[in-house]
């Protein structure tokens, strides 16, 4: 079966197997056929000599998080994620990945009065203990919000969907962060409800495609635009490879991790007295595998903090991947423990993790995480709540 | 350069010659460890191996030495390039320390005997000249006969020919002696420590390298105890005990008598000897099947068991 | 039939198979695979050699079930074969006549340190990396650093004997075990050295360790610890030719230093490597010398000014000293993306591995683009010249018509050259598949019959990893006998 996966990039893995270890399913397996080159391999069976969709092959395919974390180990350059991705549409678009009831549960992604509404209803569902654990939502989910207001032309700031339905307040201290640093900032609310990445992970890429090109069209040009989302970050730094088009190479470039952003202002942040904590940072993966600009994370909360320790991990996923935790919570889970125990190890006050899947799938271990940028809203003294 | 080649050494193949194709035989070097294994039985032909450097690289770090030629001999010759090789200096050969395959004293300055042998060149059972490594340092090449045969006391091959590991002489080695160090500490603190020897009373450490590292570990031994600079010890005697570092802890000195303990090593030398403590019988079924492969006709040294301690 | 189930082949039904129900009784139905994908993936490992078929595949996680593994090998007449990571590069780990391949993935645990005995109990599917990593807040390190050590595992690095840059000074995998426990191909259990100074009978340890899985199967490893060292110096020297380079790494081991290590690159890699990851490598130099000492803090200045000397005495262009360590990892970060840097110039390399002596490093290195030119085959440099440790780059695209029989060709005469300079087949690869024709160019008939005899008395019903490593005719195994499979056993 043609997955339609470019040939040279099929063709750039030889094999040598140095991804193995930062693949987080191999790592919990032992199994190469849970680990990238294992999976490639497959891709090319089926892709050149017509091997056929075992079971097998499907749950070698599906258990991939996509982390990413073998991209920077893999010394020939294989774009793991986009040959990932590539082969989960096709499969999707043959009807053999992403059942029905999955693609339906992406759709409200872009609907923000739908998720919304729904959002407030898990809220009080879940405050009355009708939440299925299964879906690993761990934090309260609040069951009103506040609207986030425009402070300026400067920059925009990507409020998107899930994360601002369930952590507004990330947003809040996010936003404050930015316009502390004297920018004025306007948050995108309904001019970009979604940036499409679960949709991408699951091989839905025309949903995203399609979001993709609304977000491009009700965004002015020329500003940057803020994420404090490492997963949405990545997904809209990869429009241009995605639409493949000029402006859609332009618009990428314009988008900035938050934290990325302010690494290149700190000379415009106010001075302040550094929280007592030991805080460990959690790279998320889409920060540090993907879009590489896990160092500003450090940068920026080195002077707001009494001390950051680093995971002895090397940035082993932590088993969120975007709906990964709910789709194969086995996995998810064993992931997490690894994540967990080393967390341990380096006995911190709290952990900073620049994602929302990543803080929610670790809170639900008991593990106080929270967004880098809550931490230096609170040592700037501006958070209204404490995070 | 081929094997083959090499095989047609006239010297060898003299040796080859009257190492013969039946009847028992045994290869004597100087007698130092002879009683080791059990006695041979008599009526056993003996015969010594071809002695001589044959060819010495100082810059490859090698030398190509006959079985029958004196350690000291080999010593002497090296250290003329400020080299020297782990084989122990004990009045014996070159082909009966590696037969022997002990180490001596100055194992943690100089490595260990069965590390050093890169290639060995023997005559079988059959009377063929075999070999076994190579002549470089790294080597993964095929099965590692040079280990092998390195502490079989010649009873799968008569050991003609070795290429060794030379190993470049530290700047300084120094001697200390003290009555009130913990010796197990002194393992402890020092980064690579030479030998730290212990009677039950007194520690006696070499420590070597550049003069700075030594100065270094001098006054870190005087942390440790009141050290004094002596002499060298004496070559220690006596029955040889193998235990393990920790084991050392816990000597049970009645047992072993007088003694002189290599620290962090596990060798005792001892006035009584080791209680013998059998292979295990899976393990000896491997022994005795790699005897009966090499040895078909067991016509090697006669008499002599590894393994019975 | 749905659109989905023709998509998917569904699962291939193997039940019926006795062996694999028996395996599947001993372990769990989840950790004893037999699906084509698994079986094809397994077929493989680091190396370009085709044609590997596995058999069932089992992840054991004790000992004990290894045992029962062989046993049930044994009674249906199939070989084992271990795997560790799979990033062999000589076709070792490849199961040659559908063996059961044992998979050591799942026996990664450290058992436990002993500081007081200097070494650490572990099961084989320990990283070498993590291995370190954690031992060195407790102060010490395994010492064996395979390029590969970030992956590959403690029980691969014991049935390959495996090196690396800093085995210079610290030698490879072998004097760094102390005792294994193996379970041989019929099951049996064996502790073979021990935590004693000098343990009994012959070396049993020491011919296990490198010998290609072909003895039997790691099941625990006793690895010696290596204290830290605290004092490091690392250089970087550039030369005009990468003879002046080769004659430097002679001269400082005439000198009486071993250093750390020594490693040398030629022009070609070295530009590659730099325009990579711009590690401030001098890309018109004819070749550099990254050398490493280390030990006290007191004493390696002195070891680095004298290899200073020597690198100026014989025409070095630039000597460096890495002032910090963070300049330090950005050089050993240019010698340790060579194959990163190479991957941007084509899609396919064959990494050979072949040791000469020092002094004949230059001459050889002539020889191999000498070779590689006749051959129409791109060729690059990045050598363990401290051993002697040649491993010639051969960067090709496995696509073009006919590269195949040329890169083969090359590597060949490679071989040919470096034996012919007093040299050996494999520095730190092993031989696996892969040099297994070129042994009797190293060995006499009768030299290789003894290997076998060693073999034998480990495995006489040659069942442990069979055609590996000994050439046909010399080898217990068939290797066409052991290609024909018996019949049922293909998904």
């Amino acid at each position: 079966m043609d997955l339609h996966l470019d040939a040279d990039d099929l063709n750039a893995c030889v094999q040598c197997g140095l991804c193995l270890p930062h693949c987080p399913t191999f790592r919990v397996t032992g199994d190469e056929a849970m680990s990238p080159r294992g999976r490639i391999h497959l891709m090319r069976e089926v892709q050149d000599h017509d091997a056929p969709l075992t079971d097998e092959v499907m749950e070698s395919f599906e258990t991939c998080v996509q982390c990413r974390g073998c991209e920077p180990a893999c010394p020939s350059g294989v774009p793991y994620g986009h040959l990932m991705e590539q082969t989960r549409e096709t499969l999707a678009d043959a009807g053999a990945l992403t059942p029905l009831w999955q693609r339906l549960a992406f759709k409200p992604l872009a609907s923000p009065t739908l998720l919304q509404t729904g959002s407030s209803a898990l809220a009080i569902a879940q405050r009355l203990h009708l939440v299925p654990k299964r879906l690993g939502i761990s934090t309260e989910l609040p069951i009103r919000r506040r609207p986030l207001e425009a402070s300026g032309t400067d920059v925009y700031f990507f409020t998107g969907c899930v994360m601002d339905a369930w952590q507004r307040d990330v947003h809040r201290s996010g936003i404050r962060v930015v316009e502390a640093a004297g920018f004025g900032v306007t948050p995108t609310n309904e001019l970009a409800p979604c940036c499409g990445a679960l949709q991408a992970h699951a091989g839905l890429a025309e949903d995203t495609r399609s979001l993709a090109k609304k977000m491009m069209a009700n965004l002015e040009p020329g500003r940057p635009i803020l994420v404090d989302s490492a997963g949405c970050g990545a997904a809209m730094k990869d429009y241009g490879h995605l639409l493949g088009t000029p402006e859609a190479l332009a618009f990428s470039e314009r988008v900035f991790d938050i934290q990325e952003w302010l690494a290149g202002h700190m000379d415009r942040l106010p001075v302040a007295e550094p929280l007592d904590l030991r805080v460990a940072i959690q790279d998320p993966c889409h920060l540090r595998h993907v879009q590489r600009v896990h160092d500003a994370t450090r940068t920026v909360l080195r002077p707001y903090v009494r001390e950051l320790v680093e995971l002895d991990d090397e940035g082993l996923c932590c088993g969120a991947g975007g709906a990964y935790s709910v789709l194969q919570p086995d996995l998810a889970g064993q992931i997490r423990d690894r994540k967990v125990a080393s967390i341990e190890r380096s006995t911190p006050d709290i952990v900073a993790s620049a994602n929302p899947g990543c803080s929610m799938h670790l809170a639900g271990a008991g593990v106080p995480t929270v967004h880098p940028m809550e931490l230096v809203d609170r040592a700037l003294g501006r958070a209204d709540t404490a995070p | 350069m081929t094997a083959t080649l090499l095989s047609t050494d006239p010297v060898l193949a003299a040796f080859a010659e009257e190492v013969g194709e039946s009847g028992p035989i045994a290869i004597v070097g100087g007698r130092t460890r002879w009683e080791n294994g059990g006695a041979l039985v008599d009526g056993t032909r003996t015969i010594a191996a071809p002695s001589g450097i044959v060819e010495y690289i100082a810059e490859e770090m090698i030398v190509k030495v006959r079985a029958g030629t004196s350690v000291a001999e080999l010593h002497a010759s090296l250290a003329e390039r400020g080299q020297v090789t782990a084989l122990p200096e004990r009045g014996g050969t070159v082909g009966g320390a590696v037969a022997v395959g002990q180490n001596g004293v100055l194992r943690p300055m100089r490595g260990e005997t069965r590390s050093a042998v890169l290639q060995v060149r023997y005559v079988s059972a059959e009377g063929k000249i075999v070999t076994g490594g190579g002549p470089t340092v790294k080597n993964v090449s095929g099965f590692d006969i040079p280990r092998l045969m390195t502490g079989s006391l010649g009873t799968l091959g008569c050991i003609a020919e070795v290429i060794l590991r030379t190993n470049p002489m530290p700047a300084q080695t120094r001697w200390f002696a003290s009555n009130d160090a913990d010796p197990f500490a002194v393992h402890r603190s020092l980064l690579a420590p030479g030998p730290i020897l212990f009677d039950g009373s007194t520690t006696t450490v070499m420590v070597f390298g550049h003069a700075p590292a030594v100065t270094e570990d001098v006054m870190m031994l005087r942390t440790l105890g009141t050290f004094t600079e002596c002499e060298p010890p004496p070559d220690a005697t006596g029955h040889r005990w193998s235990l393990s570092p920790r084991d050392l802890q816990t000597l049970d000195v009645a047992a072993v008598g007088a003694f002189v303990a290599e620290i962090g090593v596990g060798i005792v030398h001892a006035s009584n000897p080791q209680p013998p403590t059998p292979l295990a019988p899976d393990v000896r079924v491997i022994h005795d099947r790699m005897k009966a492969e090499f040895d078909p006709p067991g016509r090697l040294n006669p008499g002599r068991v590894v393994g019975l301690r | 039939m749905s659109i989905l189930d023709r998509l998917r082949g569904g699962r291939t039904a193997h039940d019926v198979d006795p062996l694999l129900v028996e395996l599947q009784a001993a372990l769990t139905p989840e950790r004893v695979k037999m699906d084509s994908a698994q079986r094809s993936l397994l077929g493989k490992d680091a190396s370009m050699f085709e044609g590997g078929v596995s058999g069932p595949i089992c992840y054991p996680t004790s000992t004990d079930e290894v045992v029962a593994i062989a046993k049930i090998a044994e009674r249906h007449g199939r070989a084992i074969v271990p795997r560790g990571a799979g990033t062999g590069l000589a076709g070792g780990a490849i199961p040659l006549g559908a063996p059961v391949v044992v998979a050591m993935t799942k026996m990664n645990a450290i058992l436990e340190i002993d500081e007081e005995n200097g070494i650490a109990w572990v099961e084989p599917g320990v990283i070498n990396l993590d291995l370190t990593r954690h031992l060195t807040p407790r102060g010490f390190h395994y010492a064996p650093d395979p390029s590969s050590q970030q992956v590959c595992t403690i029980g691969g690095n014991v049935a390959n004997n495996s090196g690396g840059p800093h085995c210079l000074a610290y030698g490879v995998t072998n004097p760094h075990i102390a005792a294994l426990e193996v379970v041989t191909a019929t099951g049996e259990v064996l502790l073979l050295g021990g935590l004693d100074a000098e343990p009994d009978g012959y070396d049993l340890r020491g011919v296990f360790v490198g010998s290609e899985g072909t003895l039997g199967i790691t099941t625990k490893i006793a690895v010696r610890l290596t204290k830290n060292r605290p004092g490091v110096r690392t250089l970087l020297l550039s030369f005009a030719t990468i003879r002046d380079a080769a004659n430097t790494v002679s001269a400082v081991i005439a000198a009486g230093i071993v250093p750390a290590a020594m490693e040398v690159m030629d022009q070609k890699i070295t530009r590659a490597v730099e325009h990579y990851v711009h590690a401030g490598y001098p890309i018109d130099a004819g070749a550099v010398l990254l050398a490493e000492v280390d030990g006290a803090e007191a004493g390696v200045d002195i070891d680095a000014d004298r290899i200073r000397e020597l690198g100026i005495a014989n025409n070095a262009t630039e000597v460096r000293l890495a002032a910090d360590e963070t300049e330090r990892a950005l050089l050993w970060k240019g010698r340790k993306t060579a194959f990163g840097a190479i991957a941007q110039i084509a899609p396919d390399y064959y990494l050979h591995d072949t040791v000469v002596p020092r002094s004949k490093l230059a001459d050889v290195l002539d020889q191999i683009y000498e070779i590689a030119d006749r051959h129409d085959v791109l060729v690059m440099n990045v050598l363990h010249a401290g051993d002697g440790n040649l491993h010639p780059l051969l960067i090709f695209d496995g696509r073009e018509d006919g590269v195949m029989e040329r890169i083969q060709a090359a590597g060949e005469e490679i071989i040919t050259a470096s034996l012919a300079a007093g040299g050996v087949l494999s520095g730190e690869h092993g031989i696996g598949v892969e040099k297994q024709p070129f042994m009797d160019q190293l060995f006499t008939s009768d030299d290789l019959d003894h290997q076998n005899r060693l073999r034998r008395a480990f495995d006489p019903t040659c069942r442990a990893n069979p055609g590996k490593v000994l050439p046909m005719g010399h080898s217990c195994a068939d290797i066409q006998q052991l290609r024909s499979v018996p019949t049922g056993v293909w998904g």
